[in-house]
């Protein structure tokens, strides 16, 4: 129960740090508000994937996880260029230019299973260590057990998730097609802001 | 071709005598300043104000005579650009020592408030009641005076802001205007979304990180201004992404197309602007029944705000910062100024004058602190050879 509370406490943070991600993907998607839900909840359910694996680590590592700073540098770091490379084959996968055989790879794996890209998108969110899955992760690594540590997750995830479902109400502009460039134009911007601070955050940060 | 011949453009001229009745108000409005200026009893800084005074007002007075908008306003906007480095710039060093602020006078709030920053700091006030700009909340150049004037002037003029209010976007306009003819003629319409691509992206960015993005990666006008002391390798890449952003968005590109190309493909906060512009009551029309599709304004308008379309419908798009640049050139008069709610055919001169009221007393009281005190600099700099 506490999980719950803690993450319905905490659920607007959590939208905060996972909206420059999700706002921009559903409105150049730009589908109506059930099909949003419907990407919505495959976000949630990528996000769940993340939240369960920091279970697993809260369990098996107790709080030495968060002492370990490489932790930070490599693993969001590596979350952020993984984002980054979401956004960018969201946005270019349906117009990618002729002959971009590096692309063509990954565009066929989406294009067949297109729920991939909200699925890791969600997954790579649920890595980005936010202040109130800190919380989370210390209650988690309290109860000592696995079942403890995944349930107290789970519900952080359940008490967090409310706040995402409005998101798909954005479905409501879907006719407006302008959005749809906005939507990339965005993606886009903010895939290259996550692959740069991927990059430092993976180099350790550069400092003369 | 001969005058006699020449087709007239812009909105119908005014005798003389009905134009100084119109000036009178704006005249008295802005005599505050100089009566203020007269206070502090420094006479490079009355003589400064006064010049400016006097100046801003015969240009008005112009604008009425000559039914050209655009050329007065252009000027003065200019001016008013190229005014804010010549203060701001001895300013900084006077009280920093150079323009760059070092990481310790950040964290203690010491920068200036942009106005330009006000997008990125909505969501974080409202949403963690945090400031994220590193400016003291009330005082000269603070939060609270700036969003004071940006609510003020978007209520009063909208998008009109790009074109009257905004410190920065003569720099543009300035190059834009250099060249007669312009070297690229051909870009994607595409781009005009990138403003509202830009909003987006740093408003949830800066939401997240609880600093303003915009303001440390992507300000072209930070090399005019200030900007933090290259103390590290990143600050390094802050300063270049400044002057590559500036050079190329605010020199180079609007003088190769003849366009304002920060403020039309590039600049959020234009984007919020266009965005609030519905709460504002004077727009551009165009009377589809006088236009004879010459499509000089689509190619002309600094913002790429008019397309086919619009001459269609009769309304440019929602990025028209009302700069009057269509309205002057048009040879059919079929451009105007209106207010919303009234028909098409109610009078365009009066649209026109109350609208540029506002955006006169806008223009006016913003150059007075920066048109004035770079006059100010100048005349310090002609009689002690310093402008520190």
């Amino acid at each position: 129960m506490q999980g719950f509370l803690l993450g319905l406490a905490n659920g607007t943070t959590c939208l905060t740090f996972c909206a420059p991600v999700l706002v921009p993907f559903l409105l150049e998607e730009g589908k109506n508000v059930r099909q949003n839900l419907m990407t919505v909840l495959k976000f949630l359910g990528g996000r769940l994937g993340g939240y369960m694996l920091f279970g697993l680590l809260a369990w098996a590592t107790g709080s030495l996880l968060l002492r370990t700073t490489s932790y930070q540098g490599l693993v969001i770091g590596a979350a952020y260029v993984g984002l980054s490379a979401l956004l960018l084959v969201a946005v270019l996968r349906k117009k990618a230019p002729a002959g971009a055989c590096a692309f063509e790879g990954a565009r066929a794996t989406f294009s067949r299973w297109p729920a991939l890209i909200p699925l890791g998108m969600g997954f790579l969110a649920g890595l980005k260590v936010c202040p109130p899955l800190l919380l989370a992760f210390t209650d988690a690594a309290s109860t000592g057990t696995l079942i403890g540590s995944l349930f107290v997750f789970l519900m952080f995830f359940v008490g967090t998730s409310i706040y995402f479902i409005p998101l798909s109400f954005l479905g409501a502009f879907a006719h407006v097609s302008d959005l749809r460039i906005v939507g990339k134009f965005a993606a886009v911007i903010v895939a290259l802001y996550y692959l740069f601070s991927g990059v430092l955050l993976f180099t350790g940060g550069v400092r003369l | 071709m001969t005058a006699s011949t020449k087709t007239r453009t812009g909105s119908p001229p005014m005798a003389i005598w009905k134009a100084l009745l119109l000036s009178l108000p704006m005249f008295l409005i802005t005599a505050l300043l100089p009566l203020q200026a007269l206070e502090s009893g420094e006479l490079s800084y009355i003589v400064a104000i006064l010049v400016m005074w006097l100046g801003f007002n015969v240009a008005f007075i112009l604008m009425l005579t000559t039914g050209q908008t655009y050329r007065y306003r252009s000027v003065l906007f200019i001016l008013l650009a190229v005014a804010l480095p010549l203060w701001f710039i001895p300013m900084m060093i006077e009280t920093h020592g150079s323009m760059m602020l070092s990481e310790e006078a950040f964290v203690s709030a010491e920068a200036n408030f942009c106005p330009l920053a006000t997008f990125m700091v909505i969501v974080p006030a409202l949403v963690k009641r945090i400031v994220i700009f590193p400016s003291a909340l009330a005082g000269g150049l603070g939060f609270a005076t700036a969003a004071f004037m940006w609510a003020g002037s978007t209520l009063a003029l909208g998008r009109g802001w790009c074109s009257w209010g905004c410190l920065f976007g003569g720099w543009d306009e300035l190059f834009s205007r250099l060249r007669k003819r312009a070297v690229i003629k051909n870009i994607d319409r595409r781009w005009i979304y990138l403003p509202f691509g830009l909003l987006l992206a740093i408003v949830l960015l800066s939401a997240v990180t609880l600093s303003p993005i915009y303001c440390e990666w992507l300000c072209p006008f930070k090399i005019v201004t200030e900007f933090q002391a290259p103390t590290s390798l990143l600050a390094i890449i802050q300063i270049i992404t400044f002057v590559v952003l500036f050079f190329a968005l605010v020199v180079v590109l609007p003088l190769l197309t003849r366009r304002r190309i920060q403020c039309g493909l590039f600049c959020p906060f234009g984007a919020l602007q266009s965005l609030l512009n519905k709460i504002n009551i004077f727009e551009v029309r165009i009377d589809p029944e006088k236009c004879n599709q010459c499509k000089r304004c689509i190619r002309e308008c600094p913002t790429f705000s008019l397309n086919e379309g619009s001459l269609e419908s009769g309304n440019p798009l929602i990025t028209c910062t009302k700069c009057a640049r269509c309205i002057d050139i048009c040879t059919k008069n079929a451009i105007s100024f209106h207010i919303k709610g009234t028909s098409l055919q109610a009078s365009p001169a009066v649209a026109r004058v109350l609208y540029l009221y506002p955006g006169f007393v806008l223009l006016f009281f913003i150059s007075s602190a920066n048109v004035g005190a770079a006059l100010h600099r100048i005349v310090k700099l002609i009689t002690t050879g310093s402008m520190i």
